[in-house]
This record gives C-alpha cells, structure tokens and sequence, in this order.
C-alpha cells in the first residue's frame, strides 16, 4: 500500500494477480516458440511493414524480432538470448522449459503449495539432474584426429531443425571441414577464422567450401589479370596512397614552388614503397611463371595501382582487418606493416587466384593454397532472407561442432535424456527432498517432458501415446528417443542423433533461475512511465 | 604538370596594429585564384589552370516532379596515364546516425537531388546548369545484377528499428527476386507461418514517385505539400532520393524500447552481443573501398539519446581503421529533447549523457559541430518554423550543413568556372585545419546560418550581411574580444540587390567591405568560399518562408506581412550563408559538460557515480573522460596554455 502514498498513480498487482500475469507471460511465450521446435518445425516468414522479409526457423532470430512488451517475457526473452550468446543453440528449449515449470507450478500453487516450496525443489532437483547428466553424456575422444562421424552427426542433428534435409545434409560435411580445418591443436577455436560470405545468385541454393579465401573485393584497375595461377601473396597494411593531410598537420608555404617540392616529396614516398614490393616481385617471380598478388589493409590510389599493374601485380585494397589474419594462415607468410626489409619469407603462396564479377559486387577467390588454417564457406542464394536464413543456421551449425570439441562429450538427442533423466529424478531424488519440496522436484521432472512432447505434437503425433511408449522403454532400462516419423521409439545413437552437452547443461542451469525469480514475485507495481515523449 | 595551385595558403600578415606583439592574418586560399588582402587594396591573381585526367559522360538527373527512374551516370573508370593526384576527385562518405540525423539527412539528399535534376532541366534557370561541383564526390556510381547503373549517395544511414517508414531497408534499386509467397521457401519443406505487419501506406507525396499516383489528376502539388505539412512521421515520408542497398540500416537491438532511448547506456546495451558492428564495418568498407581517394568522413549524430553511443562506437571503429580520414561531426538534436526534465534522476541522467556524449563523440572525430535549438523562433522573421515539427527544424539545418559541404566539391576546372560560379575550394581536411588546427586546437565549432541571407546591398544593414547570423548551437558566449577566433565562411547564391544574383566579384567585394571599414571587429583568420548556386528548394521542402519571400529568397516589400507561410510552390531558391567558427564562445558549451560530469559523476558521494557503472563506465574510464573534456576547456586558458606548451 505504501507505494500508493508515494505515487497514486502506480497500478499495483497483488500476490496471485502478479504470479498469474508471470506465468501467463511464460506461457504465452512458450506457445509462440513451439512451434519452432525440432525438424518438424513450423518455418516463419515475418513481413514487415514495408514489404522487408525475414525467414527463420530459430528462436533466437524469432525472440530478437519480437516487439515483447511484458516484463515478465522481457526477462525469459533476455535468459534465452543469453544462451544462444553463449553456447550458440537452445533458444527455443529455454523458452519451452521455463514456460512448462511455470505450467507445473501453477498446477501446485493453486493446489495451495506455496512458491518457496517449489523453488527449493527446483533447486535440489537441478543439482541432481546436473550430475545426472555428467553420467548419461556420451564422451567423445577428441585427440588429434577427431572422430568426423560424430562430428557430423551433432552437425546434422542442429541442421535439421533449420534447414530441410538435403540442405542439411550438404551443409554438414561443409561445416565439420571448416571447424576441423581452422583447428590448431592446444588452442581453443577461433570461429572467426571461418569467413562465411555470401552470394546472390538467380535460382541456385548452394553452399560450398573454398579452402582458401574468398575477398569481397576486387583490383581496381583495368590492366590486372582477372586470373592468375602461381601466385605469391603479400598480405601487408601499408598505405600506398598519397596522403595530404600528413601535409597539412602545421607546414606552410611561402609560395607554390615550395609546395611542389612538398608534394612531389611526398608523392617520392610513396612511391618508393611500391617500387619496393615492385622490386620484391621482380627478385622472386623474374624468368618464371609465378604471380604477384598485393592484398592490402590500407588504400591503394590510382598512380600507384598504376605502377604496380604496369609491374604485372595484381593488388586489392582495403582488405577487411580480419582478413589479414584469415590470409596468413590460409596461404602462409606473415602480415607486414612496413615495406623494408621485405622478404621471401614474407610471402604466402595460393595456387590460383581469380576474380568473379557480379554487377557491381567483385569476389576475389584465393584457393589453392597449402595447409590451410583458414576457409570460407561460400552461401549462394536467389534473396537476402534465404541468405540470411542459411547464414544463421551455418552459424549455428559451426558452433555445434566446435562445442562438441571443446565439451569431449555430447548428449544423446530426441528427447532420450529428458525422458531418462525425469525417470531418475523420481525414482532416486524425489524421496531425498524433504517434505513439499518433493512437489517442486516433481514439478521440476514433469517439466522436462515439454522437449519430447513438443516434438511429439510438431510431428503431428498424440504427445501421450508417444511418452507413454517411450517411458515404457526407459522403465525396462534402454534410453530410448522419439523418431519423428512414426512416433515409436528409436535408439538416438543408432540413428545419430546428438544434441551438444553443453547447450543441455546450460538450459538445466539457467531455466530453473528464472523460473525461481519469477515464482517468488509477489507483487507488480507499474508506475511512471517516461513522459517525454508522448505517443 | 605545371604550376598545381589547389588549396595554396598564403600567409600575409597585414594587422600590426595590436600591442605589436601579435600577428593577425587574413588568408582566403582559393583555388586558381587567391587574393592578397594588403592595406585595403584587393588584388585578385591568376594562375593557369590544372586539367584534370577524368573525363565525364554525360550525366542524366531527375526533376522534382518526373517520377524517378533508374539514374545513370558514368564515370570513366579508366586511368590513362599517370593521375594527377592534385586534381583528382575526392570522396566524401556520409554517415548519418539516428532518427533526427535522418530527418536532416532526408533533407539533404533532396537538395543534392533537386540539384542534380535541376543542371538537366532545360527549363530551369542557368545557374543551376553550371558543372561546377562535382556531385561524384557524395555520390556513387554503380551497377545493379540486371546490369541497371545506378547513381546513389555514398551513405550509411543507422536507425531504430521501422523508422523507415514505406522504404525498404534494401532500397529500391537492387531489388532482388524476393516475393513474400510462403510457398517459395527454399529452404524448408515443412510448413510455413506467414507473419506479416499491415503493409504502411504512401502519402500523396510518395505515391507520386512511384507510379502509382502519377496519373491521378485530381492531386496537384498543393495537396501533396499540405499533406506533408499534415503528417509526417517517417524521415523517408518526405524523401525523394533512391538510396544504395547497402546504405540503410535499422538497428534493431533485441525489445529495446526506441521511444525512450535516450541514454548512453542504452546504445551500449543495444550493441552488446550481436553483430551490429561487423555489419556496419563491411558496408563502410564497401563504400570506402572503391573511392580512390576519401578526403573525409561527414557524419550527422542524433546525440540526444542512446544513437550517440553508437556513433561513438562506430567511430572509434572508423579511428582504427581508416587512420588519416578526418571526421567532420555534425552532433544535431531535435527540439524535444530539450524538453524541461522534471525529475532530478531525468536531470542528472540528461547532464550525464551529454558529458559523456561530447568527450566520447569529440574523441573519435576531428572537429565537432553542436547543432539544434530548443526553439527556432529566433530565427524569426527570416523563417517561422514550427518548434514541433521535426520536419521543419531538420529543414533549416540541414540547409546550413549544405551550404557548407558545397566547397567540399567545387571541382578543379578551368579558371572561367571558378570566377564565374564559385571560388574557395576547400576540402574537409583544410576546413577542420583551418577551424581546429590553429591559433587554439578547439575541435567544437559554432555554426551560424543566415537563411534567406540579406542581399549584399541591403542599405538599412549598415553592419553588413554578417550580422544577420544567427547561431544553431546553445550555451554559446561572447566571443568579440577573441582574438584568436578562427572562421570559415560560405555563401551559397548571395542576392546582390533583389532578385538578382550577386558575382564572385561582388560577394567578395562586399565581404571585405565589412571587415574593412571596421563595420565588423576585426580582420581575423578567416576563409570564404563562394558559390553562386542558391540553395534550391525541392518540393517536399517545409513551408517556412514568410510571406514577404519571393520566388529567389529576396525580400518582397509589397506583401502583406500577415498570411500563412510560403512553401516550395511559391519559393524556388534561396540564397544561404554559413559561417563556422571556432572561438571562446563554445567554452560555457564545454564548461557546462564538464562541471556536470564532474558534480555527478565524479565527486565523492556523486549521484550519478552508479548510473555511470550501469552504462559500463569504469572509474578509470569516468576520469579520462573528465581529463579529456577538462583538456577542451584548458585551451581557452591562455595561462594554462603557456605550461601546456613548455611540456
């Protein structure tokens, strides 16, 4: 009441009002997001108001979309963005666990139990899952050869619910060459390294793997090869443009005279530097049939693309910061900032470099390189939306491979570990709990059903037959997973169905929080909002 | 190659009068014409000119009431020879970054536009005809998939989430093969929800660029101008120009709520965690990329709110990666977030936006320029803008932020063109030189507009045209006894008497008048540049004019002062004088910023210490951002700069 004095026009919920607004709040949510779930999904297309589309299948990209006004989602919202930030899947199954905990604990509450009581089972029953789960995960011996079938089947498995299966299916030999080609043994992966570039193309939905680079930019200037085999690549960040503003800082001239000489000795500089990568070209390519390619970080101006084209060097300018990087561990050499002391070693080598024009977008392909440390992988598409679309999922799909490296371990999928780790939080937990936290950890079991019912009623199925049919299997000890299809019950490992341990372990930590924070609300109390600018 | 006479500044000291200790100087660099100001005679010299080694096609505009088509035009991309490097073009790269800089930039691509259809347009009046400035500077040429040129404005434009209005973030041009039929979705077999919002309806102004309501009869250009008067919501309600398909884009930081964004904190927040920066980092290098030459960054910042963090962010990004492209920062700000703060929290949440927004924005960016008024009713009888609308504020500056790009992009030609249509060739290196490089290295600069300027032979105006600036900044002092100050000025399409357009000469003649007889303190560094172009004003430009304006901006004295404002039906041009200066008149400006900043954030027990912490600032971070600002305002102390230089 006391807010009332202070601000008369603050609204004010009480107790049960502010925990049914939650969990309505929860729930609607959840219903928005469900249909996302597993390959059987529903994609979404969003229309904006000015004819703009998006597509997605990922709830990530879907919650960002959103124009959530409610707090309560705001804050669901915020956990599940979170996770995909962090471990690079799980959205949706946030979104769908934390909606089903406050489902079940409705049940409960208005049963009489008190939320206390059901946070405390929470948290007991998260604890216990967690360890649960570190004995069901399947380990994976990494090494330093991993094992590419597992690799791939965790690929597929988060491919799938984005893309249709042909699609997924060539993606996924793509995106485990990718990670395993950027991988450097002791160091942890650099995703980065992994250049994903994209292009629009009539009809074609294509993917594929370029070991080597792809620049989204070309020579410019019209007497360099378009193509060019044997080549040596200098990768520096050296300005080869005359630079007036270096003039500027503080010198003044007493007449014209001067001020040529200030310019012609700047213009000097300038071209010494290029006579010197000229001169380079000249000591390791003269006589043979090698190449000379300049990739520059910094501008390249017309007089010196012109020398150096007269040269016979093909040179690019404004290379992106972090291709400087991807250039040197695709082709070898190293970065240089400076023209002096330029050596052989300097240089990296590509076995064939040309460029592809498209309108007024310029692709510079830089393939044939040795022992590639870096790589593109190169999105063909009709529109920006199925671009963007695949964008996502190869992102996605990137991430789920390098979590299985770093984690050395992945979960079985198609509900298998939520059936089984329910099974065990009843059988062996629930009587550990003392008094009505037993509720809470009951509750907390019933809510992890949400993943393979959802997937259940994606497919079309009865959501009851189907958990009926597969805690039958787990009762008579085989972990057991939904196919999709039929709706009976298959053995994920068999079938290659692997969700990241690491996206699981999240969603058991972070759900739980919320759904606590969220029951121990008593009161809504929606005062002041910003006056300044009145709709 | 000859004598090259771009941009020579001659230094003649012609003040000794003062204490004899200090030097004055009056330097008007000009290209192929430079004058000596010696006692006060005027001696205008020639130099042969440099040619340059492009060549243009033809180029084909638009007009503003043809429906736009495709533009094409060509620039020759071939370099025969070596490039006189002197005389080449030089790239400007525009940035504009939130909602008010939008509506300012909406305005200004109109005037670029109306230019550009204006030198085609056989009707229109020679003045516009002349090729003087070399619009390839702000714009691009470029080539769509269906093998379409192109001609767009070298830009990116950062906003909130559906600001856009009816435009589409990827421009029109480039349309791709995108249809929004659910069952062409190539990537999912499944099934398919279509979400889509109420498609957005054209107004009456839009739809007569498009097809759609050309034919109509029955709407004339006066409904399409009410209706703009009526309601506009969007920047791209009143926008005539087709836009790059890069050049767009909307932020869309996940549930950020655009309406109350208007804190520091919340532009950091909206970056976290996506890849906002990366996007806007590749579209920058896609235009910076293929300009041979980038002679600056022009960047509008809607600083009043959370777009300022952005800005900043995008700057520092634009400070690591292009090292020597100066930044000229427009920091602009509607008339509503001026709006009294009733709350102490609000108050101090404002005064610490704006500290942190100047020490940030001022360390990414050359030279700094405040730009907007709580109200515009000073600008009266020249103008009656309506505080309200940001439709008609962002008209008036946007005007002032043309008038003083237009010497960005005089082209080196001949020396005919240049006594005849424009004279004082700056680019926006030398300007920041001029204006931050000095006397003082103050990087915030006052902008001061005249809009319609008064004729040069106005005899009530015994002060000359100069005194008829009015500034656009706030918390602006004195600055007559700044000995120091350094100034830049620009007239665009100056009226020598009437409606008749003053020469290169005349303009110059009477400039010099003002500072000679003593009418104006006194000579001081200065600059002018002169063009002959008014400011044209295109249809969808706001009716702001008195009644008394005619048809060129001049002063009608047979019409009734009273009577609703003239609009683009009845005004087709106006002439425009500019002036930036940098003088001690910014420091309460600065002074104010700092004492916030230091009274909130930073004394013990400071109430704002912890919103501070909650924008992500830690105390090492808090105090150099207060030695920077502190730094700003040391300048102004000539005692302290005595110490500052013995270092």
């Amino acid at each position: 009441m006391s807010i009332r004095v202070l601000n008369p026009n603050a609204e004010v919920l009480n107790k049960s009002a502010a925990l049914h607004m939650t969990i309505n709040a929860a729930k609607g949510l959840q219903d928005v997001l469900k249909s996302n779930l597993g390959p059987k999904g529903t994609i979404k297309m969003l229309v904006g108001g000015a004819g703009d589309i998006k597509l997605t299948k990922d709830g990530n990209t879907l919650l960002k979309e959103m124009q959530i006004q409610n707090p309560t989602a705001i804050m669901i919202a915020r956990t599940a963005v979170a996770q995909d930030d962090s471990s690079g899947d799980g959205t949706t199954s946030t979104v769908l666990f934390i909606g089903e905990l406050m489902k079940q604990s409705e049940r409960c509450i208005d049963e009489g139990t008190h939320p206390r009581f059901l946070v405390d089972g929470f948290e007991i029953a998260k604890r216990a899952t967690l360890e649960f789960l570190e004995k069901f995960k399947t380990p994976v011996v990494i090494g330093d050869t991993p094992d590419k079938e597992i690799l791939k089947m965790v690929a597929r498995t988060t491919l799938r619910t984005k893309l249709y299966e042909v699609l997924a299916d060539q993606l996924t030999d793509i995106i485990v060459n990718a990670v395993l080609c950027i991988r450097k043994p002791e160091e942890a992966i650099d995703l980065f390294m992994v250049e994903i570039m994209h292009m629009r193309h009539k009809f074609d939905v294509d993917t594929r793997l370029v070991e080597g680079l792809v620049l989204d930019h070309g020579s410019r200037h019209p007497d360099m090869k378009r193509r060019a085999e044997n080549c040596y690549i200098l990768t520096c960040n050296v300005s080869l443009e005359y630079d007036k503003s270096e003039i500027n800082a503080g010198f003044f001239y007493s007449n014209a005279e001067q001020r040529e000489k200030m310019v012609a000795a700047e213009r000097r500089q300038v071209d010494q530097r290029v006579m010197k990568i000229i001169e380079l070209k000249e000591k390791v390519c003269s006589g043979t049939d090698k190449n000379f390619v300049v990739i520059n970080q910094k501008g390249i101006d017309p007089p010196s693309l012109d020398l150096l084209a007269r040269a016979g060097i093909i040179a690019l300018r404004r290379a992106k910061r972090r291709n400087m990087e991807r250039l040197v561990l695709a082709c070898g050499g190293e970065a240089v900032n400076s023209v002096d002391d330029l050596t052989e070693d300097c240089l990296g080598w590509a076995g064939l470099v040309y460029e592809h024009v498209l309108g007024e977008e310029k692709y510079t392909f830089v393939e044939q390189v040795k022992n590639p440390l870096s790589c593109t992988i190169l999105i063909k598409g009709p529109n920006d939306h199925t671009i963007a679309q695949i964008k996502d999922a190869v992102r996605d799909g990137l991430r789920s491979v390098k979590n299985t490296i770093e984690d050395e371990a992945v979960v079985l999928g198609a509900g298998a570990f939520e059936v089984a780790a329910r099974k065990h939080l009843l059988d062996n937990v629930k009587r550990t709990a003392k008094g009505r936290a037993q509720l809470g950890v009951e509750a907390f079991a019933d809510a992890l059903l949400v993943i393979p019912k959802t997937l259940a009623e994606n497919s079309g199925l009865d959501t009851q037959d189907v958990i009926v049919s597969l805690q039958n299997e787990h009762d008579q000890g085989t972990v057991a997973g939904l196919n999709h299809h039929t709706g009976d019950p298959i053995d994920p490992q068999m079938e290659g169905i692997f969700d990241n341990y690491s996206v699981k372990r999240q969603i058991i930590n972070s759900g739980p929080v919320i759904a606590s924070q969220l029951l121990l609300v008593d009161e809504v109390i929606r005062a002041g909002r910003n006056m300044r600018k009145p709709a | 190659m000859g004598f090259a006479p771009v941009n020579i500044h001659y230094h003649l000291p012609i003040d000794l009068r003062v204490g004899g200790s200090k030097f004055f100087f009056f330097f008007f660099p000009l290209f192929a014409l430079s004058i000596f100001f010696h006692s006060s005679a005027l001696r205008p010299f020639l130099s042969s000119p440099p040619f340059s080694d492009y060549s243009f096609f033809e180029s084909s505009g638009i007009h503003r009431h043809t429906p736009r088509l495709s533009i094409c035009r060509l620039r020759a991309p071939i370099i025969k020879g070596r490039a006189n490097e002197l005389n080449k073009m030089r790239e400007i790269v525009t940035i504009q970054v939130g909602d008010f800089a939008n509506f300012i930039g909406s305005h200004f691509w109109n005037f670029q536009d109306e230019l550009l259809g204006l030198a085609e347009d056989d009707g229109a009046d020679p003045i516009f005809k002349n090729n003087f400035m070399d619009m390839d500077v702000l714009y691009r040429t470029g080539l769509t998939h269906q093998g379409a040129y192109t001609y767009c404005p070298r830009l990116i434009s950062i906003g909130s989430q559906g600001s856009l209005g009816t435009l589409s973030s990827s421009g029109s041009l480039y349309g791709d093969s995108s249809s929004s039929d659910a069952t062409d979705t190539l990537t999912w077999k499944g099934a398919v929800t279509k979400l889509a919002e109420n498609p957005r309806e054209k107004n009456l102004f839009l739809k007569s660029l498009s097809e759609e309501g050309e034919d109509d009869p029955n709407i004339e250009d006066k409904d399409r101008v009410q209706c703009l008067e009526r309601d506009i919501k969007f920047w791209s309600d009143f926008s005539k120009v087709h836009f790059h398909s890069k050049s767009l884009y909307e932020l869309n930081g996940a549930w950020t709520d655009f309406q109350n964004f208007d804190n520091f904190g919340d532009g950091k927040e909206v970056l976290l965690g996506g890849l906002h920066m990366e996007e806007l980092n590749d579209r920058l290098r896609f235009f910076v990329e293929e300009c041979d030459h980038v002679q600056g960054i022009q960047c509008t910042v809607d600083d009043s709110g959370g777009f300022s963090a952005v800005a900043s962010e995008f700057l520092e990004n634009i400070a690591d990666d292009y090292t020597n492209i100066p930044v000229l920062l427009y920091s602009v700000r509607d008339t509503f977030s001026y709006t009294d703060a009733t709350k102490q929290r609000k108050l101090i949440t404002r005064s610490l936006h704006d500290a942190v927004s100047l020490s940030k924005l001022s360390t990414y960016s050359s030279l700094i320029v405040p730009v907007g008024l709580p109200s515009l009713g000073g600008l009266a009888p020249s103008l009656c803008v309506r505080d309200e609308k940001n439709f008609h504020s962002s008209a008036v500056y946007a005007s002032a932020i043309h008038s003083i790009s237009a010497p960005f992009r005089f082209k080196p030609a001949g020396p005919i063109s240049n006594t005849t249509y424009a004279a004082g060739s700056l680019d926006i290196g030398e300007i920041i030189h001029i204006l931050a490089g000095q006397n003082r290295q103050n990087m915030v600069a006052i902008l001061d507009v005249s809009m319609p300027a008064p004729s040069l032979s106005d005899k009530a105006n015994p002060g000359g045209i100069l005194n008829s600036f009015h500034a656009l900044g706030t918390e602006i002092g004195d600055d007559s006894e700044d000995l120091y100050m350094d100034e830049s000025l620009i007239l665009n399409g100056a009226l020598f008497s009437g409606a008749d357009w003053a020469s290169v000469s005349q303009v110059k003649d009477s400039i010099c008048n003002v500072y000679d007889k003593g009418l104006r303190v006194k000579p001081r560094p200065s600059h002018l540049s002169i063009s002959l172009t008014p400011l044209p004003i295109p249809l969808p430009f706001p009716s702001i004019f008195p009644t008394t304006t005619g048809r060129r901006g001049e002063i009608l004295a047979d019409q009734p002062l009273e009577g609703p404002p003239k609009g683009s039906l009845e005004v087709e041009s106006v002439p425009v004088m500019t002036r930036l200066r940098s003088s001690i008149a910014i420091k309460p400006f600065i002074e104010c910023r700092y004492n916030n900043l230091l009274r909130h954030g930073m004394l013990r027990g400071a109430k704002g210490a912890g919103l501070l912490r909650d924008w992500g600032f830690g105390k090492d971070e808090v105090d150099d951002m207060g030695e920077h600002l502190s730094k700003m305002l040391r300048i102004f102390n000539p005692s302290s700069e005595m110490t500052s230089d013995s270092d």
